[in-house]
């Protein structure tokens, strides 16, 4: 198996798009894609100095500028064996505070809010709420004004540096972001309940697993040396691919993770869901009387665990700036000797836990690793999509796909301007499969398995298809029985692509064939199947995303060997295809 | 819709957003701007986009897919006028870094493997200039909120926008710093484009060049100022490079045309 290189660029504000296609009464395809082409980030600061680096990969990221610097900056002192006074920790604390509520008050008022309360855009919603839309701008406006007293600008500030801080905050000013915190309180609180008391749909709902920063000492907190999980494992700063396992996928420039083969999701609500216990004062109190089980399963409120955040992030700036003003004296930039060392930096992004993790030799930059909140959410927003997407299809509610898709890829927050627009629904032509088999050849000619039980009727037509496939000469065909030992598989984990053929209840007419990835089928409840758990415990995760399955809609899968007329059709059609693969893989006509 | 004002688009190719954001960030003067204007099409601000004729399309981001090849082309055949915002749209941006085609292969491959992209093909960084006509360029990493009302007022007034013809030095002498460059930093203040009115020099850090090289700067002369405060020349050409995307091959080549 090749193996594809954890180097990577991920970036997603600007062009995104979700859709699902959708074949009778099944999805059988969600694509979260990023349109946005490959900027080469981590190569372009190779062979640079530390300082140049710390300029220049923050620039990712606008939205998130200052959680690349200061992920960056830590990773870089963790390297060279950078100690900062505790001033320069504080004020790069309250730096972080100011991207926080910027962010999360922009997208909670703007970009979330007009779904709730049926308006297209913020600006129509002021003829309803025009105070909520003015004070949330004015909230934005203070976030943005604290990264700039302390950043330098509001968008990649330049005076946070390796060491310290070119120059410091006067007192005068953050006296003023102190009192001015104060003054925002009553609106905070109105924030907090407004989106806690939302009435989040319950669709989509699943588990997953959630992960962010151990901020250490029982603390809530935006940054830590460790990632815990959901479920109480936990690594090292260092140790962080055991956790990401970046790859990539054909439909965008951003790559993807997934732990243990599954996706998970980080953001505001997997930082509550994992430590929000540990939040104190009022976002505490807040915490008890809102949190509960839906939000471990309903990405939807993500939105009530950032107006959770926005209090807690207002809380503590008033004990921030008291703590600074103890240290009166402005620190010089600590200098460093040290010219080689590798280190990683972790902070929580308003989006998410970001990793960079920075080498250095001989004074310069040598390989850099940088792992973005939105590239880590990717699947997850394909797989709730999906499940969404599923779930209305079920209920005969296939107007409401869309704008649910919307909402759910806008919850994950994946930087403003993909979450605001482009989701689509695709109809599949009925003989979709045709096409899908077309493409599938793309990857390599497939693997055929067959599945099933050929004592209960139609339940047999997998197994009774690769039997006459192999009557027909194809060699690449194996059968159910023969695939748990298949070394070829398995063991030398061929990269050709992997066709199941069962027959799946689709709730179609019988005879319905329709072809989907394995993923959704694993994602499906509804078309969960025995095999499933021995096939996906024994492939990997890229096998995974190259495996699909065939089905055809049985009639009945009754005790019985008789494979009824529509399902035999069926079946002779799929042959008659798939048998005139010829050897170069194409397929020589329908 | 009053049918009087200006036509505008906000389009955003690949880059960090961070001048679509920058805008959002007028927010006094938000309000203003979309009343002045009529804005037709902003992804960042709002959903209900139209892509129809323009007065004014402001482009953001470099060109780095063949699909942004085509989205260009459109914006220009619809706008009347075309301006490049910020520096990856000007200059190309940290990623029109890799000037030559190869190393830019290379690193592609390095980063994505041997996975073949369905949705798009990707090119090498080029500023929007390389395949369009630009009428202006407000520079900038991220473009600066004051010029940009500077900027914006006048064009929606139908004027045309002044040029910042000078380098951050300008502003740094009135902010009355001390010379970085005096104190053996490499401030890249004299070759840079102002605009940011000195920020990184303010908060006694050297400029790095964010603006993208201002027209006209002595290059040779600054080269060798660097030099002669004991820089390694290989040091020298990659800050230069930093952020002046694919323009620094003219830098360089002027540079070689006066050794000679």
């Amino acid at each position: 198996m090749k193996r594809i290189s954890v180097d990577h660029l991920a970036r997603v504000e600007g062009n995104g798009g979700i859709s699902a296609t959708i074949d009778g009464n099944t999805v059988t395809e969600v694509k979260f894609t990023i349109y946005e082409g490959p900027r080469l980030i981590e190569k372009l600061t190779v062979g640079r100095t530390p300082e140049e680096d710390v300029s220049m990969s923050p620039r990712i990221c606008a939205i998130c500028s200052i959680s690349h610097r200061n992920a960056v900056i830590r990773a870089m002192e963790n390297a060279l064996s950078v100690k900062v006074p505790p001033k320069v920790t504080l004020l790069r604390e309250l730096m972080h505070m100011g991207e926080m509520i910027e962010s999360h008050s922009l997208h909670v008022y703007y970009l979330a809010l007009p779904d709730y309360v049926g308006f297209p855009n913020a600006i129509a919603m002021a003829s309803k709420y025009k105070l909520e839309v003015e004070i949330a701008l004015e909230m934005k406006n203070f976030g943005n004004h604290i990264m700039k007293v302390i950043g330098g600008r509001y968008i990649h500030g330049e005076n946070p540096v390796i060491g310290g801080f070119g120059k410091f905050p006067t007192q005068e000013e953050l006296g003023w972001i102190k009192s001015r915190a104060i003054q925002f309180m009553p609106f905070v609180f109105k924030t907090v309940n407004l989106f806690c008391e939302l009435d989040y749909p319950d669709c989509p709902e699943d588990e997953t697993v959630y992960a962010c920063c151990d901020p250490g000492d029982g603390k809530y907190g935006f940054w830590g040396d460790e990632i815990l999980l959901s479920t109480g494992e936990k690594f090292f700063r260092d140790d962080y691919k055991e956790l990401t396992n970046e790859f990539v996928v054909s439909h965008s420039y951003a790559k993807r993770s997934r732990y243990n083969g599954k996706p998970y999701s980080v953001g505001a609500l997997a930082r509550v869901n994992v430590i929000g216990e540990r939040l104190k004062k009022e976002s505490g109190k807040m915490y008890k009387k809102y949190f509960d089980k839906r939000w471990k399963r309903n990405p939807l409120f993500h939105n009530a665990a950032q107006a959770l955040e926005i209090l807690y992030s207002f809380e503590r700036i008033p004990e921030l700036v008291d703590e600074i003003l103890q240290y009166r004296e402005d620190i010089p930039i600590v200098k460093y000797r040290k010219k080689e060392g590798k280190g990683t930096g972790l902070v929580e992004a308003p989006r998410g836990l970001l990793i960079h993790h920075h080498e250095i030799r001989e004074g310069l930059v040598h390989q850099v690793d940088i792992v973005t909140p939105t590239a880590q959410n990717a699947e997850d927003i394909e797989r709730y999509c999906f499940i969404a997407a599923q779930k209305l299809l079920d209920e005969g509610k296939e107007d409401q796909i869309r704008d649910r898709m919307e909402l759910v890829v806008r919850a994950f927050d994946p930087c403003i301007s993909c979450s605001a627009h482009l989701a689509e629904v695709k109809k599949a032509p009925s003989d979709d499969w045709k096409n899908k088999i077309n493409e599938i050849m793309k990857g390599g000619s497939p693997i055929f398995i067959g599945i099933g039980n050929p004592d209960r009727s139609d339940d047999g037509v997998g197994i009774q298809l690769a039997l006459e496939l192999k009557k027909c000469g194809s060699v690449d065909v194996l059968l159910e029985s023969e695939i748990e030992n298949d070394e070829n598989l398995w063991v030398d984990e061929t990269d050709r692509p992997l066709l199941f053929m069962d027959a799946v209840d689709f709730r179609e007419k019988a005879g319905k064939v329709t072809l989907l990835p394995m993923n959704n089928v694993l994602n499906n409840i509804a078309l969960s199947h025995k095999f499933l758990p021995i096939v996906s415990g024994l492939m990997t995760y890229r096998q995974l995303k190259n495996a699909y399955m065939l089905g055809i809609q049985p009639e009945s899968i009754d005790n019985g060997h008789e494979i009824s007329t529509p399902v035999r059709k069926a079946m002779n059609d799929v042959l008659t295809i798939l048998s005139n693969l010829n050897s170069s893989g194409e397929l020589n006509e329908f | 819709m009053n049918n009087n004002k200006p036509k505008i688009g906000i389009y955003e190719l690949t880059g960090c957003a961070g001048d679509a954001l920058l805008i959002l960030d007028c927010e006094n003067e938000l309000l203003d701007i979309f009343q002045a204007a009529d804005i037709q099409s902003f992804l960042m601000a709002k959903s209900d986009n139209i892509d129809g004729d323009l007065d004014v399309a402001l482009v953001e981001g470099s060109v780095t897919t063949e699909r942004e090849i085509e989205e260009l082309k459109d914006i220009r055949n619809r706008a009347k006028i075309v301006v490049a915002i910020g520096l990856c749209a000007t200059v190309g941006g940290l990623q029109g870094r890799f000037t030559d085609s190869e190393e830019w292969g290379e690193n592609l491959k390095k980063v994505y493997g041997d996975v073949e992209m369905t949705h798009t093909k990707a090119v090498q960084s080029k500023p929007i200039d390389a395949y369009i006509n630009v009428d202006f360029y407000l520079p900038g990493c991220p473009i600066g909120k004051e010029q940009f009302l500077n900027f914006f007022t006048r064009l929606v007034g139908g004027s045309p926008p002044e040029k910042y013809p000078h380098p951050v030095c300008v502003s740094c002498k009135y902010n009355e710093n001390d010379c970085l460059l005096n104190r053996g930093l490499p401030c890249l203040g004299p070759l840079t484009a102002d605009g940011c009115g000195s920020v990184c020099i303010n908060h006694n850090l050297p400029c790095v060049g964010c603006w993208g090289p201002v027209e006209g700067a002595n290059l040779t002369s600054a080269f060798y100022l660097l030099k002669d405060k004991g820089f390694d020349v290989e040091y020298i050409k990659k800050v230069m490079a930093n952020y002046s995307g694919t323009k620094i091959t003219t830098f360089f080549d002027q540079l070689k045309k006066e050794k000679q």
